[in-house]
Formats: C-alpha cells, sequence, structure tokens
C-alpha cells in the first residue's frame, strides 16, 4: 500500500506491505533513524514519536493509519543552526548516558510541553511513565525538562 | 462486518492497536485480514443521552481523560483510564479494545461495571445490549459473534455522580499489569445507610466480576468499621485468583481484602460529601 504523509514538515510517501509499522516506514523506508526500535511491543518507549501532536509508540501503530497525517521525530526538531532547548538541557546536564532512550524521552517531553510549557516534577514523570532508561536514573532527565520549559516559556513571552 | 464474518477467524477488526499489532508480530500467520475499524463515527465521541452517558467503543483513554463530560459525571472512569499502560499507549489504546481483549486485570473494566455499564453490540444483523458482565466470557473471551463489534458503552443515567472510587495495584505507576484492581460504588439514604452498593474486581478471576455477597452483606447497613470490614472478607470468599509470576493467590486475596475496604470507605465518604 502507498502511504503518504507528512514528516518533519516534508510530504513523504512510501509503497509498503499493509502490516509495516510506523517505525518501519521511519527506519526502513525513509531513512529516519532516530527513533529507534527497542522492546517492539510498546512497552520501552524509544520508538516515540509526535502524530498530529499526541505522542505514540511507532512499533504499534501500522503506517497505514499515519496516512495523511503529521509526524515529528527527533530528527525534526533541530535545525542545522540550533539545537531544540531539550537537546541543549539534555546535553548540558548529561540527561543521556548510552543515549538509547534519548530520542524517545526527547519527543515524549516535547509533546508534553507543547501542552503544558511549565510542567510539575510529579507531570514529568507521569509524561515519561512510558519510557525506560536504564542508565540514568531519570533524575537529570527530568531537571533538563523542567530547565527547557523554563527557557521555551521564556522565549514564548519575549517573543 | 460482512468482511469480518466472511473471513471468520483469519480476520480481525483493529482499533487502537496496542495489543492487536503487538499479537500480529508475535503469530505473523495467524490474520489475513485487517479491519480498521478507528475511524468509524458511529463508534467514536462522547455524548450525554436521556438514556446517560454515552461512550463510543473507539474513544480512546486520552480522549476519556480530557473530556470534561466524563471528568464531571464520572471521575473515577478518567483515574481508570489514567491507570492504564502510559502516555503514548493511552493516545493509540481504546476502552473498547481493552474490553475486547477481555484480560482479567483490564483497567477499565471494574470501574464501568461498578456504574452498571451495558455494552451495546452492533452486528450485520442489528443491534443488541447486555450489561458488560456478561460481554465477559473467559480471558480472552467475550460473547461477540464474529460478525459483531462492540459499537459503544452506556452508564445509565441514574449512576452518574454515583459515588464511586477505584483502586489500581500494581508493581509499578506505568506499564504495569494490575495484581488486582478495584472499584467499589454506593448510595447513602437518607437516613446514612447503604443503598446499591456495587464492588467489582478485576485480575482474581478468569473474568472482572462483581463481589455479589460482598455486595448484598452491605446492603442496607451503615458504612462503619464493622460492615465494610465484613463486606471487604465477604468479597475474599467470592474469588478465584491464581499464581502467577507477579503475585501469589494468597497475595491477591489479601490485595482484594484491603482494597475493596479502601474502596468502599471512599465512595462512602464521597457520598456523605455530597
Amino acid at each position: 500500500m502507498i502511504v503518504k504523509l507528512k514528516v518533519n514538515g516534508e510530504t513523504r510517501s512510501a509503497d509498503v506491505p499493509p502490516e509495516t509499522t510506523l517505525l518501519k516506514l521511519l527506519r526502513e523506508h525513509l531513512n529516519l533513524t532516530g527513533a529507534k526500535l527497542g522492546c517492539d511491543v510498546g512497552d520501552c518507549g524509544t520508538c516515540t514519536v509526535i502524530v498530529d501532536g499526541e505522542s505514540v509508540n511507532s512499533c504499534l501503530m501500522l503506517a497505514g493509519r499515519a496516512s495523511g497525517r503529521e509526524v515529528t521525530t527527533i530528527e525534526g526538531l533541530a535545525s542545522s543552526e540550533q539545537l531544540h532547548p531539550l537537546q541543549e538541557k539534555f546535553e548540558e546536564l548529561g540527561a543521556l548516558q548510552c543515549g538509547f532512550c534519548g530520542p524517545g524521552m526527547i519527543i515524549s517531553a516535547k509533546a508534553l510541553l507543547d501542552k503544558n510549557p511549565e510542567p510539575t516534577v510529579f507531570e514529568v514523570k507521569d509524561a515519561l511513565s512510558g519510557n525506560l532508561c536504564r542508565c540514568t536514573g531519570y533524575t537529570k532527565i527530568i531537571e533538563a525538562i523542567l530547565d527547557a520549559g523554563r527557557i521555551m516559556s521564556t522565549a514564548e513571552a519575549k517573543s | 462486518m460482512a468482511l469480518l464474518a466472511e473471513n471468520n477467524s483469519r480476520a480481525r477488526a483493529l482499533a487502537g492497536g496496542t495489543d492487536l499489532v503487538v499479537d500480529l508480530k508475535h503469530a505473523p500467520g495467524d490474520v489475513d485480514l485487517l479491519v480498521d475499524i478507528s475511524q468509524l463515527p458511529e463508534f467514536s465521541g462522547i455524548e450525554e443521552t436521556e438514556e446517560g452517558l454515552r461512550i463510543g467503543s473507539m474513544v480512546t483513554f486520552s480522549e476519556l481523560m480530557a473530556s470534561p463530560i466524563v471528568n464531571q459525571m464520572t471521575p473515577e472512569i478518567v483515574a481508570a483510564s489514567h491507570t492504564v499502560g502510559a502516555v503514548q499507549t493511552r493516545n493509540l489504546g481504546t476502552i473498547g479494545g481493552n474490553l475486547v481483549t477481555c484480560v482479567p486485570s483490564a483497567d477499565s473494566a471494574p470501574s464501568l461495571l461498578a456504574l452498571d455499564a451495558i455494552a451495546t453490540i452492533a452486528g450485520s444483523d442489528g443491534k443488541r445490549s447486555v450489561p458488560l458482565e456478561e460481554f465477559f466470557v473467559g480471558p480472552r473471551k467475550t460473547i461477540l459473534e464474529p460478525h459483531e463489534l462492540l459499537a459503544e458503552i452506556l452508564i445509565p443515567k441514574k449512576n452518574l455522580g454515583k459515588p464511586s472510587h477505584f483502586i489500581k495495584f500494581g508493581l509499578r505507576k506505568g506499564q504495569a499489569l494490575a495484581l488486582v484492581n478495584v472499584a467499589a460504588a454506593l448510595y447513602l439514604n437518607d437516613d446514612g445507610k447503604v443503598a446499591e452498593p456495587r464492588i467489582a474486581l478485576g485480575a482474581v478471576a478468569p473474568t472482572p466480576m462483581f463481589a455479589r455477597k460482598a455486595e448484598a452483606s452491605l446492603d442496607g447497613k451503615r458504612p462503619n468499621e464493622e460492615s465494610l470490614l465484613e463486606a471487604a472478607r465477604v468479597a475474599v470468599s467470592e474469588i478465584k485468583p491464581i499464581d502467577d509470576f507477579r503475585a501469589s493467590a494468597n497475595y491477591r486475596r489479601h490485595l482484594v481484602q484491603t482494597l475493596t475496604y479502601r474502596t468502599l470507605k471512599r465512595s462512602a465518604e464521597i457520598a456523605s460529601e455530597q
């Protein structure tokens, strides 16, 4: 089946078997390997992408379901000049160690901050409940998200 | 529906996909045909009708949590939805899918049962409605025929706002199956006695279930320490928990007693505040 969708602002299409997941479409057909294949059953969250404003496990969504919709992956956050505030803060605070959970963590955090720019610690933890990290212990990830939220809402207020 | 009926066991209806896509990966040869029903307008939406609160089977858990009308009229359904999976799975997973998958631990079941929810089933030969309790037949088995789909859930009007409380006990806050989940609902009549008590239990029998004897033991009594503890003890006698790697049957019995007591107590507190 032909799947046509918008990925990070660009219209893309691919001819894939109907059982193809959105994750496989992104990684193997569109060469966007930022979203990772982890558990492949919707537990670990490293495949998280945003579809029409909502975070989803791309390993659980069939590609056909994303047809005609807008998908944001980790590749859509930074420009060649500038990192996204979340990426800056993750780097600055050492919120990544092995990094495998990073794309999913940052995308889940973006989905949260887009709706709720100044979340509480509880809200951040709740938003990350579907993203597993086996290295950091989460503390630095939570701090980075809270900091990025503050930067983003200050920037918003100025503009 | 015709497609699903024709292809019988080789065809499946696709809702949110959070269970079915995983099944497809584990047994790729089992299914030849997927029919995506997630966008059917007849199965979508949440609205108040003359009969009560109608929840389309394709409503996602995130939609339930965000719905002002659900928050206002049946807050425990919001609380129960919040305990399902994690954000990403709640954005995909539907209430209908959760019920049709029919695992004993389904987190949406107890709070719906406690409000006497009714399941409306659509088939190629028309519609039928059954109490949700009768919808569940066994683990991963419902009363749906191959040509039928779960269309909507109705919370009867008389139970909107009924004092109710839900507790899920899992080993983590996110991404955990319930060891036990319990919902209670009750009214207090003018002289402070319990009326129409409901106790719904999950993960302690082949399907989500009512503790009918426990309900009867509390009916018409004042909700004090003695009567609530007695109901909780009776509830334990009605369950058939199993030992598995998540918990022993004995631990589940202990949880049922504690959580039944707590959900009843909280329901009674809410009732007396009203």
